[in-house]
């Protein structure tokens, strides 16, 4: 009997998971000249990235790329860091303000009354916003590879997404994290923006992690998506980690796990704060 | 229809009362950190709610009928006091009472106006447990039910204000609730519409479903046409509980002075004539309009018109016997039109107040 209430339990979370990622897609393409421009918007950032980088090389190969990490073609390697930084764009920006579009719209108590825990919900647009992800990605890459042609290792595709899977679990963390903030700063896009600048710099995504200053190299060590990207990029690219692959994956782990463990627990007590001061639906 | 997540825990308790509130205090805190005040929005509110009763929280703006209605519905802790449904509380077991609340907020915005009735509807059945033949077992009884068919394919922000209420009560009820909370129901409603609301509540959810309500307005003429026992609420206080008659009774040997004066002239002369039990001056389109209740009208009438026409024109004399409103004023000293609300200059504002 316990076994059927705990069964139920989870079915009735991940429908509503479910509910709240078809639901975010509806608005989404009510608006369908936005959701055309979330598609191009990613190629038209990253082509002067690899225009740039072709122009300095003189080519699409570099010696000194090679030399640092074992891999010449500067298209490829800067095409996947911009790929796989997308998924850290969607946890500080999409995810994180989803619970300010849902003050915005009045919604949100309607749904904080509803019978299930808040990271369900929060999960439910986290969900939403990889599958968006996903396809931006696909859009860059069909792009990048019509105007360049990519090489990587096919083979590399299930390890990499692997790798990029356990990140998404660091970046759900940061994700609630976030969306805890705008419950409380009204300016929340500043602390995202802040974090974003910090974590794209430390994030080696369209240079080696070995060209950041040792300092920034440490610090780099605490970020996830600097393993996300350096693994994938090492299955796809083989592209030489200062690390090994166990090693990544074990560090990504630790990662996730203080990184979700910090989102809920910050998560439950701003939204325990806000349910005290009586600001939930201020905005 | 089978309540999703019942089959989890066991229920609440047989003999308990459907909901019960007791002391509870909601303050806030508002201001800059040197120029901090506190506000009491709810200030040790009691009373409970017997199964299938349908009970008024009557109150004018900002006398602390949503902050507690988003107490119980889990969405404000309080600073003190405790919130029992079925004889669960309320924030030890937030899911279990959640699942057993059916929320109605005041405003419109509750909903998504980009979306259709129904898409709207298979959201919060997902979030309340409901899914496959059951979830679409419901919403077609409910759009049927509140004549939504027609429109239900329709985005939202096509709908009037009633049509948009009518599916908010929708949603409320969509997973068949044992304690429907509705929080001003028929506010900013066309007539007609609100004599639907209303209608739906008396008839259908509690006579024919036997379903516990517990209503938020300001309305005396909705208090009295649908509560089985109204509380008075002022000032985040709960002046008394009673049944509508029974109020009435409470003054049965007194009248209502009623004069509407043109402009806004001094009252307080008035106000304190001999034999003035209670006494309310509101304005409003520009004329104000005094009540006095006091056992004999006529023993105050030519003095009243008398110290009222100096300098302003009186509009009409009219002698009632007492409404609620009027005991509401007797009861609490206040009038049900009043605003009550605390002014952000005075202590920065009283989030959750009617009209918030």
């Amino acid at each position: 009997m316990a076994d059927s209430g705990a069964w139920n339990q989870v079915r009735h979370y991940a429908r509503a998971v479910w509910a709240e990622n078809i639901k975010e897609w509806k608005l989404e393409l009510t608006y369908p000249a936005d959701f055309a421009r979330s598609l191009i918007d990613p190629v038209v950032y990253l082509l002067p990235y690899l225009l740039y980088g072709v122009a300095l090389v003189g080519g699409r190969t570099s010696a000194n790329l090679e030399r640092l990490v074992g891999t010449s073609d500067i298209v490829s390697f800067v095409t996947l860091g911009y790929v796989f930084i997308g998924f850290m764009n969607m946890a500080l920006w999409a995810m994180g303000f989803s619970l300010r579009k849902e003050q915005m719209y009045g919604t949100l108590e309607s749904v904080f009354a509803a019978p299930v825990p808040r990271w369900v919900f929060t999960m439910g647009m986290s969900m939403h916003s990889i599958l968006h992800q996903f396809l931006m990605i696909a859009s860059q890459i069909i792009f990048i590879t019509l105007l360049f042609s990519i090489r990587i290792n096919p083979l590399g595709l299930l390890p990499s997404l692997a790798a990029v899977g356990v990140m998404l679990l660091s970046l759900y963390g940061i994700g609630m994290i976030m969306a805890s903030t705008t419950l409380i700063f009204k300016q929340g896009w500043l602390i995202s923006e802040a974090l974003g600048s910090i974590l794209m710099v430390l994030t080696p995504i369209a240079y080696p992690l070995a060209v950041l200053p040792l300092l920034m190299q440490k610090a780099a060590l605490a970020v996830p998506t600097t393993y996300g990207i350096l693994a994938a990029r090492h299955f796809l690219l083989g592209e030489a980690m200062p690390f090994t692959v166990g090693d990544a994956f074990l560090r990504l782990a630790v990662l996730s796990v203080v990184w979700v463990v910090a989102g809920l627990v910050i998560f439950a007590v701003i939204d325990r704060w806000t349910r005290r001061s009586g600001t939930l639906s201020h905005y | 229809m089978t309540e999703p997540g019942s089959t989890l825990e066991p229920a609440g308790r047989e003999d308990a009362a459907a909901l019960e509130c007791r002391d509870v205090v909601k303050t806030f805190k508002r201001g800059r950190r040197l120029r901090r005040k506190t506000m009491k929005a709810v200030d040790g509110a009691s009373f409970s709610i017997r199964k299938g009763e349908l009970f008024g929280l009557l109150g004018p703006n900002g006398a602390g009928k949503t902050t507690l209605v988003r107490c119980i519905a889990t969405l404000l802790i309080p600073d003190a006091g405790s919130i029992r449904i079925l004889g669960r509380d309320v924030f030890k077991d937030s899911l279990w009472c959640r699942q057993r609340i059916g929320l109605l907020t005041s405003g419109e915005r509750t909903l998504y106006w980009k979306l259709s009735a129904r898409a709207n509807l298979n959201f919060f059945a997902a979030l309340y447990g409901l899914s496959g033949k059951e979830r679409d077992k419901r919403i077609d009884y409910l759009v049927e039910l509140l004549g939504l068919k027609e429109v239900e394919n329709e985005r939202l922000e096509r709908y009037s204000s009633g049509m948009k209420q009518k599916v908010s009560v929708a949603r409320a009820i969509l997973h068949d609730p044992d304690l429907i909370l509705l929080d001003e129901p028929s506010l900013g409603l066309d007539p007609q519409f609100a004599r639907f609301i209303r209608q739906f509540i008396r008839e259908e959810l509690n006579q024919r479903l036997g379903k516990t309500i517990l209503i938020t307005t300001h309305y005396m003429d909705e208090a009295d046409e649908l509560c089985n026992r109204i509380a008075f609420i002022s000032r985040g206080k709960i002046v008394d509980v009673k049944s509508p008659a029974a109020y009435k009774r409470d003054i049965p040997h007194t009248e209502v002075l009623e004069i509407r004066v043109q402009g806004q002239p001094d009252t307080r002369p008035v106000e304190t004539l001999p034999g003035v039990e209670r006494a309310s001056a509101e304005f409003k389109d520009g004329v104000t309009t005094v009540k006095l209740v006091l056992p004999r009208a006529e023993t105050a009438l030519a003095d009243a018109i008398e110290l009222l026409r100096t300098g302003s024109k009186i509009l009409g004399v009219d002698v009632k016997q007492p409404t609620l409103e009027d005991v509401f004023l007797y009861v609490t000293g206040t009038s049900l039109g009043a605003d009550t609300t605390e002014k952000p200059d005075e202590a920065g504002g009283r989030p959750g107040a009617d009209g918030h």
